[in-house]
């Protein structure tokens, strides 16, 4: 009995971690199920796991929804021209947090480090009003211009960590040769921390592309909705029978792009959660 | 500015950038005269230009997007301050206050969910966050593809569309969890389970809404009606003693994240420790309870207090999995949801200022009380 106590625990904790997966995964499954099957299959009081005649139908009336596609192009919009203002100006803070020795460094360093402290949501207020007064209301604006100012303490966190990483002599020697800070910055120490910013990169994606509250507060036309927002006006309270096909094929073109991300960002990700301790 | 939306971001987003690589510059150049000011030599007056160069997007963003709103809010949170009015805001001093923190009662429902989600969410959320974490850590072959699918409800949880998905898969008459509820629900001994499930959720349910109105009638009657009948199954979106269960439902869902924090300080406990308590004849489970335990002390403390400050923050699911049942929503709200209806559907900005300022003090007791408990009953010994 002794001798087959390892092989037993193990296939015993196959067998759990298995049915987790299953569990955890199983909206995911029921997401595209769902987009497959008719109106009354997704309303039928029986369970209908797979259905026996898959309807594209979905798919094609989807694609051919003005609002939708709409909705998408103006996710991918908004969301690229975040994510590059906001990297770009976090890869620049975290340098001078790492690489370079100034007066009211470390005073700086203590600030952005406090302010994580500071829920967002506690300054949405007073930011609508600063918004409103700039007639930015009804447009991107609000959503995208605050990332260009560093947005986000934890994420110049991580990325200032690795960068006091990089040995000093690298930049010494290029100082030698004649190198200014914006050289040795863009050249030496950015191509050094390629997948620190990958990480980063991908929870700003995921933090972007899954918003709600913000577009919600500032886009208020059907036109700039973005896909969150587009896709919880789907599920009303008015229609008597809800079109859950239709909702679901929109959630599983909103979460394709989420899960690719993931898929070729999870070994960055998984390891510099552990490492920063934090969430993402 | 242009008409089209589009461009109109566009153009703001490259002003911006001007706007910054200008003030960038400005405060390098003025941190440099400071520093020559100061006799400093050349080297350190260029890295003293560096430096505030390159913090200077986030120090200018520090100001106009925190410091100077957090200032306003501060002052409009006296006031009586509305967006849609003309006049200027009435100074009220601390009436916006008084009424939130003891008169308001949409103000301490959430207090009690949040309390709730703390209570019996939590504990659910961090226990199976550590169930995983512990399989994980047996280094079984496969393991980094386990970690992958516990880890995407972390990556998918607050979209509106999974959101949308987990609404279908709660509704009380042809959704499927209840649909599966049913099933095993017929089987004898598991369906005696299950009723008792109910009905303990229910007392706890019907207590802490209770507390929220003062008259525990409600608690009475569940108690009086006695254990649930066979039929019976979760009301999940459809009953105030539920909607806050199904919350939990997608916390515990999302637990990869503190699972990630787990996994860390699981590795973080020196090989040695178990190995000597192997020779001196321990069980799995003894070392369990006496080593690995103690020693993940700090992390279940981390994942507590960041727990805790994200059930006050829940908008999404409220927003999502109640809309279409308002009458729900006050036994679900939390604080960030209760600003938003506030501040956004009523526009009252000074008394939606005020409820940011609570939070805002709200989130840091928490921390600092934490902190301050910790000491007691985390260990830290060994490293």
């Amino acid at each position: 009995m002794k001798k087959y106590w390892p092989m037993f625990r193990s296939l015993l904790l196959y067998f759990l971690l298995t049915g987790a997966t299953v569990v955890m995964s199983f909206p995911l499954f029921w997401m595209i199920s769902s987009s497959l099957k008719t109106v009354q299959e997704t309303n039928s009081p029986g369970i209908v796991w797979i259905p026996a005649e898959p309807t594209l139908q979905a798919y094609i009336d989807i694609f051919q929804n003005q609002d939708f596609l709409r909705s998408y192009f103006n996710s991918v919009f908004y969301v690229t021209l975040a994510l590059v203002g906001t990297i770009l100006s976090i890869a620049a803070v975290a340098y001078a947090f790492s690489r370079v020795e100034w007066p009211g460094r470390n005073l700086v360093f203590f600030l952005m480090l406090s302010t994580m402290m500071i829920p967002p949501q506690a300054l949405i207020v007073p930011q609508y009003v600063f918004f409103n007064k700039l007639d930015w209301i009804g447009t991107f604006n609000p959503l995208i211009i605050p990332g260009y100012f560093a947005g986000g303490a934890a994420m110049i966190f991580l990325l200032r960590q690795s960068m006091a990483q990089i040995p000093k002599e690298l930049d010494e020697s290029a100082f030698v040769d004649g190198a200014n800070h914006i050289q040795i910055w863009w050249e030496i120490i950015l191509p050094l921390v390629k997948a620190p910013l990958a990480t980063i990169a991908t929870f700003l994606f995921v933090g972007l592309w899954n918003s709600l509250l913000t577009p919600l507060m500032y886009l208020q036309t059907v036109n700039l909705y973005t896909l969150p927002v587009y896709v919880s006006t789907l599920f009303n309270i008015n229609q008597t029978v809800q079109p859950w096909p239709t909702i679901m094929t929109a959630a599983v073109l909103t979460t394709v792009p989420l899960i690719v991300v993931f898929f070729f960002a999870q070994r960055y990700i998984l390891e510099s959660v552990v490492v920063s301790g934090l969430k993402g | 500015m242009p008409e089209n939306p589009y461009l109109n971001v566009l153009v703001t987003a490259a002003l911006t950038l001007l706007f910054i690589v200008a003030s960038s510059f400005g405060l390098g150049a003025l941190a440099r005269g400071v520093a020559r000011l100061r006799g400093a030599t050349p080297k350190q007056q260029a890295n003293t230009f560096a430096g505030y160069l390159f913090a200077a997007p986030w120090i200018v963003g520090f100001l106009i997007f925190v410091v100077v709103p957090l200032g306003f809010s501060l002052y409009w949170s006296f006031t009586d301050y509305r967006v849609t009015a003309n006049q200027p805001p009435q100074w009220l001093g601390f009436e916006n206050y008084q009424n939130l923190l003891f008169k308001d009662d949409s103000f301490r429902a959430s207090i009690v969910n949040t309390l709730y989600l703390t209570v019996i969410g939590l504990p659910l959320q961090m226990g199976f966050a550590l169930l995983l974490a512990v399989m994980l850590n047996q280094k079984l072959k496969g393991e980094r593809v386990f970690r992958m699918a516990f880890y995407l409800p972390v990556i998918l949880g607050f979209n509106t569309a999974v959101l949308l998905c987990w609404r279908l898969m709660l509704n009380t008459g042809t959704g499927i969890i209840n649909q599966m509820w049913r099933a095993a629900a017929s089987v004898p001994l598991i369906g005696y389970l299950l009723r008792a499930l109910i009905y303990v959720q229910e007392i706890f349910s019907a207590f802490f809404l209770g507390i929220n109105n003062g008259k525990f009638n409600l608690l009475t009657k569940v108690i009086e009606a006695g254990f649930p009948a066979e039929n019976r199954v979760p009301l999940w979106v459809q009953s105030p003693m539920w909607s806050k269960m199904s919350v939990i439902l997608l916390m515990i869902w999302g637990c990869g994240a503190m699972m990630l924090i787990f996994l860390a300080g699981l590795n973080n406990i020196p090989k040695e420790l178990h190995e000597a308590a192997e020779v001196d004849g321990a069980t799995g489970w003894q070392r369990f309870w006496k080593i690995s335990f103690p020693l993940l002390t700090p992390y279940i403390f981390y994942n507590l207090v960041v727990g805790m400050i994200n059930s006050l923050q829940i908008f999404e699911p409220i927003f999502v999995l109640y809309r279409d049942n308002q009458p729900l929503v006050p036994s679900a709200i939390s604080m960030v949801y209760y600003l938003w209806q506030k501040s956004f559907s009523h526009f009252e900005i000074g008394y939606g200022s005020a409820i940011s300022w609570v939070i805002l003090v709200f989130i840091l007791i928490v921390t600092v009380i934490q902190f301050r408990l910790q000491d007691r009953w985390v260990t830290y010994d060994v490293y």
